[in-house]
């Protein structure tokens, strides 16, 4: 059945309108879950709160497995599925990159918009920095062009990389991501032992 | 610690090692398709009408006719030993296991090569070996075992001889008659020089 789009059960026109749904739902469980809050996201760093871990690792795993049953049960074509093209050292680089920012700014590109939208001041600055760094970005591309496009896999997908079938990474992946939440859940207790004050 | 925690992890758990259970439709064993157009495109699929009734005749083990045509049409007439496999009944798990066999060479066999020739490139993709084509189908059979044509009397050597193998294995197949040979019934004439009651020449 699905893909919806590229199988024409739904129309051409509607992806956007699809994507805004899923945007204002993804926003409204970004800020459910705690993400407006810097300190909230930043705590990862520091091992006083590890929401953020907990929440994307269980969006992971549900999403991951979900779409394995859902490809077993014919209800979505796995191979239609648009894979992210792989460009090893530029990812790398824009990772380590965008762990610094999160850590200075206490903010993701997401979540600094719900943050705006529940009016918090280091959110805006931090959005707009964010548009500043597009912006100087663009500019300066020229200079990094070639290392953007650099280290090309093309779509590729683990399992085509390694030959191990998917639901071994799968099932990797979540042992690992359970073994997070509980192993997390005690380095928490144990910080915030020491932790004069703790506000959200 | 609590315990809507514990269950959760739990299900999430079982339900990744599910995961490892799971069989994938990618992991179809599917013919690569550059090698199927480079399969499609040889000749080497093909074997004549000849080869298939000498096969017959010896009761070659190894040979498994599959006649791909419709029912009616199979019980109205069909080679011998062979099996009927509509084209649109292949992929009957009971029809596909008669494929795949190791040392048979399964034949299609049809009224002309085209639905024969769907049915070898249906299988190629399934990753099936040792499939063939029967040349031509029933109505080359026909023309070629059933009803041969004699050769003008220079043709080759060659063509005298898979006549006279045609004609043997059209008396296998039809139960027809052997002809006695053409050279058998010339008749001698031998012309005597007429007795003249004149005496020639005298004087």
């Amino acid at each position: 059945m699905g893909p919806l789009i590229p199988n024409g059960i739904i129309g051409d026109g509607w992806d956007f309108v699809i994507a805004i749904l899923i945007g204002i739902a993804f926003g409204f469980i970004l800020e459910a879950a705690g993400f407006s809050s810097s300190r909230n996201l930043a705590g990862v760093f520091y091992g006083y709160n590890f929401v953020v871990l907990r929440v994307f690792f269980t969006a992971l795993i549900v999403a991951m497995v979900g779409i394995m049953y859902f490809d077993y049960l014919g209800w979505l074509d796995l191979s239609k599925i648009f894979i992210l093209p792989t460009y090893l050292g530029p990812m790398i680089v824009g990772g380590v990159i965008m762990g610094f920012g999160f850590i200075l700014g206490g903010y993701c590109p997401g979540t600094s918009f719900t943050g705006v939208a529940i009016g918090k001041l280091d959110a805006l600055f931090f959005t707009i920095g964010l548009y500043v760094g597009i912006f100087g970005f663009s500019l300066a591309f020229p200079l990094f062009e070639n290392f953007y496009n650099s280290g090309s896999l093309g779509n590729v997908t683990l399992t085509d990389v390694t030959g191990i079938p998917a639901s071994y990474f799968a099932l990797a992946f979540t042992v690992v991501a359970l073994a997070a939440f509980w192993g997390t859940m005690f380095i928490e207790k144990r910080v915030r032992k020491n932790m004069k004050q703790y506000k959200f | 610690m609590n315990r809507n925690y514990i269950i959760l992890t739990l299900i999430m758990l079982i339900l990744a090692f599910g995961t490892l259970f799971l069989k994938m439709d990618d992991e179809l064993d599917q013919v690569d398709p550059e090698i199927l157009l480079q399969e499609i495109i040889q000749p080497t699929r093909y074997v004549t009408t000849d080869q298939v009734a000498k096969m017959i005749i010896k009761g070659d083990p190894s040979l498994m006719l599959i006649d791909v045509r419709n029912e009616e049409d199979f019980q109205n007439y069909s080679l011998p030993r062979s099996v009927n496999i509509p084209l649109d009944s292949l992929l009957n798990p009971e029809n596909l296991s008669y494929l795949g066999i190791k040392g048979t060479k399964v034949v299609f066999v049809s009224d002309d090569d085209i639905k024969a020739d769907q049915m070898w490139v249906l299988t190629k993709r399934l990753g099936y070996k040792g499939t063939y084509v029967m040349k031509g189908g029933l109505n080359c059979w026909m023309q070629t075992i059933i009803e041969p044509q004699q050769p003008s009397g220079d043709a080759s050597y060659a063509d005298q001889e898979t006549y006279s193998f045609r004609k043997g294995a059209q008396m296998y197949f039809t139960g027809a008659s052997a002809e006695s040979s053409d050279d058998a019934k010339v008749e001698v004439q031998v012309q005597r020089r007429e007795k003249s009651s004149v005496a020639a020449g005298g004087c």
